[in-house]
């Protein structure tokens, strides 16, 4: 195929193929824990910290995820003294990041194509240094979630069940609050700051709807997102639109499509339900 | 040996005082009722015997050991509860939720597969979830996803299991068979059992002995005893403390 034989191909591929899987990994848990908005949280805080790097003379990747990490942990600090009101500490460092966004950006000369490419994703200009540095990130979330998969499961179903066995809590919740941040920032170099969030909860929510098990759950969410990466970044090559907003609403159409399939398969279900019961009437 | 034992308890949150000077000893195989009044203190003082909070005065030992030492061997099952918070829309299946209970007790059982898929399945039967090992916790009823999180709890080999309202919310016929799965548990298994309650009556006719607090402890002794001796003034220490 034409599409393949383009060495940037080849990079965006593999790039969003890594992001694919670890996006939807973090995801899982991000779901289950009731936090789906602080993708978008640190999203935020990203774009300040890329145009905060930027102003400072910091490579802005390097500035998104200085700031990124230093936001999760003030979100997860917010969450520990105000459990009852967990969302209201990440709106404000939401709010916190787009402000500062906004007072960085006017005060920096970043060229505005270089401010879109953060925003909206660049996936097809990812360098090799830059597939490297994902693969390297990815990697090791790769390897925490691994070993902190039972832990992190138990954490999401009851935090004080955790607490009571020995589970050092607080350091596990700190410590995957630093690797969102982390897949935040590695995400917003293939899909851009506003959607990012979009591949952590989008394939995770469609894998929902098979009601299978937990890893079950998470196997299917890697897939959903590694075929919207695929399948998102085909279109938009043949197509010649944006290839960041294609893989999420990609996402989103598979999301869609298995809504109806789940509705088919219940709708028939009670169909054969209601046909026994007729049955056993007579 | 698992003894329990609460040394000159105090809490209080800010100035409002919850627990006020409480010391009783738990013997290793008791099954230990905690009853009294709404706000009268009894799921502080199961947290606090669980190490989540730190008492503002006095010692809670497990086994001789302090609390915040013997946490993390293993050596305590705790069903809080609000599990259900999270349990609702949970993807996870029964059979994935009770292997989570390896992670709390010993690392050496979740390393051999085999030895943890027996484990899983053995509590899984104990507790009578065997046939809902592959439905979701979230798509049970609440008596099923109870069973579920005692066998969890079970899977780490307990010595000691802290249930906060294991009947809450549930209707009669699944709360009996929840309090009768908990007697079996206490007598075959010999597992020391601290249960909070709000079902004074069920509590009791299962329970061995009886701690009866209103802030301050009224009452620790044999259920007969409270059920006995103390039948016409079970009703003041229940409702009044006094």
């Amino acid at each position: 195929m034409e599409f393949f034989q383009y060495d940037f191909i080849q990079r965006a591929l593999l790039a969003g193929l890594i992001t694919g899987i670890v996006c939807p990994l973090i995801g899982s848990f991000v779901v289950v824990r009731r936090q789906s908005l602080i993708g978008d949280g640190l999203g935020h805080i990203a774009f300040a910290g890329v145009t905060g790097g930027y102003m400072v003379g910091l490579y802005p990747v390097v500035g998104a995820l200085i700031l990124t990490i230093a936001g999760a942990v003030g979100i997860e600090l917010v969450r520990r003294r105000h459990t009852e009101f967990a969302d209201m500490g990440l709106a404000i460092f939401f709010y916190a990041g787009a402000a500062m966004a906004i007072i960085f950006s006017t005060m920096t000369r970043m060229p505005s194509t270089g401010l879109l490419s953060f925003l909206f994703g660049s996936i097809i200009t990812v360098s090799l240094t830059d597939v490297i540095t994902i693969a390297g990130a990815g990697t090791l979330v790769l390897v925490i979630v691994y070993f902190l998969f039972d832990k992190l499961m138990l954490m999401s179903l009851d935090e004080d069940i955790a607490n009571v066995a020995g589970i050092n809590t607080g350091m596990i919740n700190m410590l995957f609050s630093i690797l969102t941040a982390l897949v935040v920032v590695v995400g917003m170099t293939i899909v851009g700051i506003l959607l990012v969030s979009a591949l952590m909860i989008v394939p995770v929510a469609t894998a929902h709807l098979l009601r299978v098990g937990f890893k079950a759950t998470m196997g299917w969410a890697v897939i959903f997102s590694m075929l919207s990466v695929f399948i998102g970044l085909t279109s938009s090559f043949y197509l010649d639109i944006a290839p960041g907003g294609t893989i999420v609403m990609t996402a989103i159409l598979l999301y869609i499509i298995m809504t109806i399939i789940r509705q088919c398969i219940a709708f028939k279900e009670r169909r054969k339900e209601q046909i026994l019961s007729s049955f056993g009437d007579e | 040996m698992c003894e329990v034992k609460l040394s000159d308890i105090h809490f209080s949150y800010n100035t409002n005082v919850a627990i006020d000077n409480i010391s009783l000893t738990i013997s290793q195989g008791d099954f230990v009722a905690v009853v009294g009044p709404n706000g009268a203190g009894k799921s502080t003082m199961l947290k606090i015997i669980a190490g989540l909070i730190k008492p503002t005065r006095g010692q809670v030992q497990i086994g001789g050991k302090d609390i915040f030492t013997a946490k993390g061997h293993g050596l305590i099952g705790y069903v809080p509860q609000n599990y259900g918070k999270n349990a609702q829309g949970f993807p996870a299946t029964v059979k994935e939720v009770v292997a989570l209970g390896l992670t709390l007790g010993a690392a050496a059982a979740k390393k051999n597969h085999q030895a943890a898929n027996h484990i899983t399945t053995h509590m899984m039967e104990l507790v009578g979830v065997e046939q809902l090992r592959d439905r979701r916790i979230g798509e049970l009823s609440g008596g099923q996803q109870q069973r579920v999180m005692v066998a969890m709890a079970l899977a780490a080999n307990p010595q000691l299991l802290l249930l906060d309202e294991p009947t809450s919310g549930i209707d009669y016929d699944a709360s009996a068979r929840i309090y009768e799965l908990l007697g079996t548990l206490n007598k075959n298994l010999g597992i020391t059992i601290v249960m909070v309650s709000h079902d004074i009556e069920k509590a009791v006719s299962w329970a061995n002995k009886v701690a009866c607090i209103n802030r301050k402890l009224c009452f620790f002794g044999s259920s007969k005893e409270f059920d006995d001796t103390h039948a016409q003034a079970r009703h003041l220490w229940y409702y009044t403390g006094q």
